[in-house]
């Protein structure tokens, strides 16, 4: 446990010292704000539905950015050689990094609670969706990390691990799209495979166990690929 | 001792905590990648407290048996251990016997001097209470105060050199493992370098690879050579003479 703590601390001082972080986040605020108050403007209605979508794609665009240097960097500078000569097991190395990018990400969608603070201010929102529409983009935000960590863990060049997590967030958020071409049990096992079907219904307000499931099942085994990976070398 | 006399004279052959059993043994070990085979058949003793140097061409195998002995390598075949303990079964207690200085002598850019050690020290799993310490310890040793507060990425090639040896020494450890330590460094670096090295004989025990016969030469109580993965030979220094003509005669 300590061992993870000092390495998460690392991590976290590590992406808190990076211009990159910052540079996201206001890109993500930047957009958001344009959004929400151009949809608040026009339809005068108190949700979030349409900024929790912007902010699902803005994440699948803007998380790699965050992710590509995780392993990259280190295996670039050969940095991955004193962590992984040192008495730590590979997890605490995914896991620290897992939750100080995490830590980031969610710090950066937190920012955006100011639109529900200005919503209850100027009128009356059904909190429901917006209490779910918070959960999804967690977990949303949790798939994405692991899956990043796991694209920048096999390759030294962070363009090619941001474009790897893209080329996986993409496919699998239109995994669904090609359900029809595919026989049956494999279309059932696509519109499964979708992140956009499981992360539709949350923001709507309806949480069900089988799509949290979903993103914690396809984080937790992101997160274990790329601790095996790391000790097979 | 001075530089100069480190120059002119051979080392002290004779370690002070030498003893016969081996702080590492390497029983047939191999290290293949698909086809390519960068260790064949390895088997050796290092003995407790030797400066051991490792010799041979680039490509030779040196680094790839380094890191397998620090554990960022897995054997495909045979044993190794390190103080008895098995480098693939008891990874994590063999890497806290073990400091390692990586070739390129790897640091974090973002990290002061201070802040990486104290870093290394805490990962090396030193108490809280003793990281102050020992990075006091390790500063002084290798004469790292003037560049203590300064970011690594501003670091010469020399002071890289010193705190990538400085995080190895942190935790004092039985076995130091250096990837070719004075690469990249000028010559005043390299005498500092060689007789630091001579300095850890008998307290720690020392592998060291190098391309360049009169390092070996200079700082090692033993020497083996290899070649495309394979030993050629061990030989004593206090035996060798004439290092150059034995070297040609094995490759």
């Amino acid at each position: 446990m300590r061992t993870l703590r000092i390495l998460f601390a690392k991590e976290l001082n590590a992406t808190l010292t990076s211009p990159i972080g910052y540079t996201v986040a206001a890109v993500f605020l930047l957009v958001l704000g344009y959004t929400f108050s151009l949809t608040l403007f026009v339809t005068k209605i108190a949700n979030l539905q349409y900024i929790f979508h912007q902010m699902y794609v803005l994440s699948i665009l803007l998380v790699p950015v965050l992710t590509m240097r995780t392993f990259a960097e280190e295996r670039r500078s050969e940095t991955l050689e004193l962590l992984l000569t040192a008495p730590v097991r590979e997890l605490s190395v995914v896991l620290a990094k897992y939750a100080a990018t995490l830590t980031l990400v969610i710090g950066i969608f937190a920012l955006t609670l100011v639109y529900t603070v200005i919503l209850d201010r100027y009128g009356e929102p059904d909190w429901g969706p917006i209490y779910a529409g918070y959960l999804a983009l967690a977990l949303h935000a949790s798939l994405l990390v692991a899956v990043g960590l796991l694209m920048s863990s096999i390759t030294e060049s962070q363009v090619v691990a941001a474009a790897l997590s893209i080329g996986a967030f993409l496919m699998l958020w239109f995994a669904d799209s090609v359900s029809y071409l595919l026989r049956p049990p494999f279309d059932s096992f696509a519109i499964n495979l979708s992140l956009i079907g499981h992360f539709k219904p949350m923001v709507s307000g309806s949480v069900f166990l089988s799509d949290i499931g979903y993103f914690v099942t396809a984080s937790m085994l992101a997160l274990f690929l790329t601790a095996w990976g790391l000790a097979q070398r | 001792m001075t530089i100069s006399s480190i120059d002119a004279a051979p080392p002290d052959h004779a370690p002070a905590r030498a003893t016969d059993a081996p702080a590492i043994s390497a029983v047939s070990v191999s290290k293949r990648y698909g086809s390519v085979t960068a260790l064949d058949r390895l088997t050796l003793d290092i003995r407790r407290g030797e400066v051991f140097g490792l010799l041979g061409p680039n490509g030779s195998g040196k680094t790839t048996f380094m890191r397998l002995l620090a554990g960022y390598l897995l054997p495909s075949a045979g044993r190794l251990t390190v103080a008895g303990l098995d480098t693939v079964r008891d990874s994590l207690a063999v890497r806290r016997r073990i400091g390692y200085v990586p070739e390129s002598a790897p640091l974090y850019r973002q990290m002061r001097v201070g802040e990486f050690l104290a870093f290394m020290a805490r990962l090396r799993g030193l108490p809280e209470r003793m990281v102050a310490n020992a990075v006091e310890r390790v500063v002084d040793q290798l004469a790292l105060g003037a560049v203590v507060d300064k970011p690594t990425r501003a670091l010469s090639r020399g002071y890289r050199q010193r705190a990538a040896l400085a995080q190895a020494l942190i935790h004092d450890p039985d076995i130091l493992i250096l990837d070719e330590p004075t690469n990249g460094l000028d010559p005043r670096q390299i005498i500092e370098m060689r007789q630091l090295i001579r300095s850890f004989a008998g307290r720690h025990t020392v592998l060291m690879s190098s391309h360049i016969l009169s390092e070996v030469e200079k700082t090692s109580d033993r020497v083996a050579v290899l070649l495309n993965g394979r030993l050629l030979g061990v030989r004593a220094m206090a035996d060798t003479p004439d290092l150059e003509g034995w070297f040609l005669s094995l490759t």
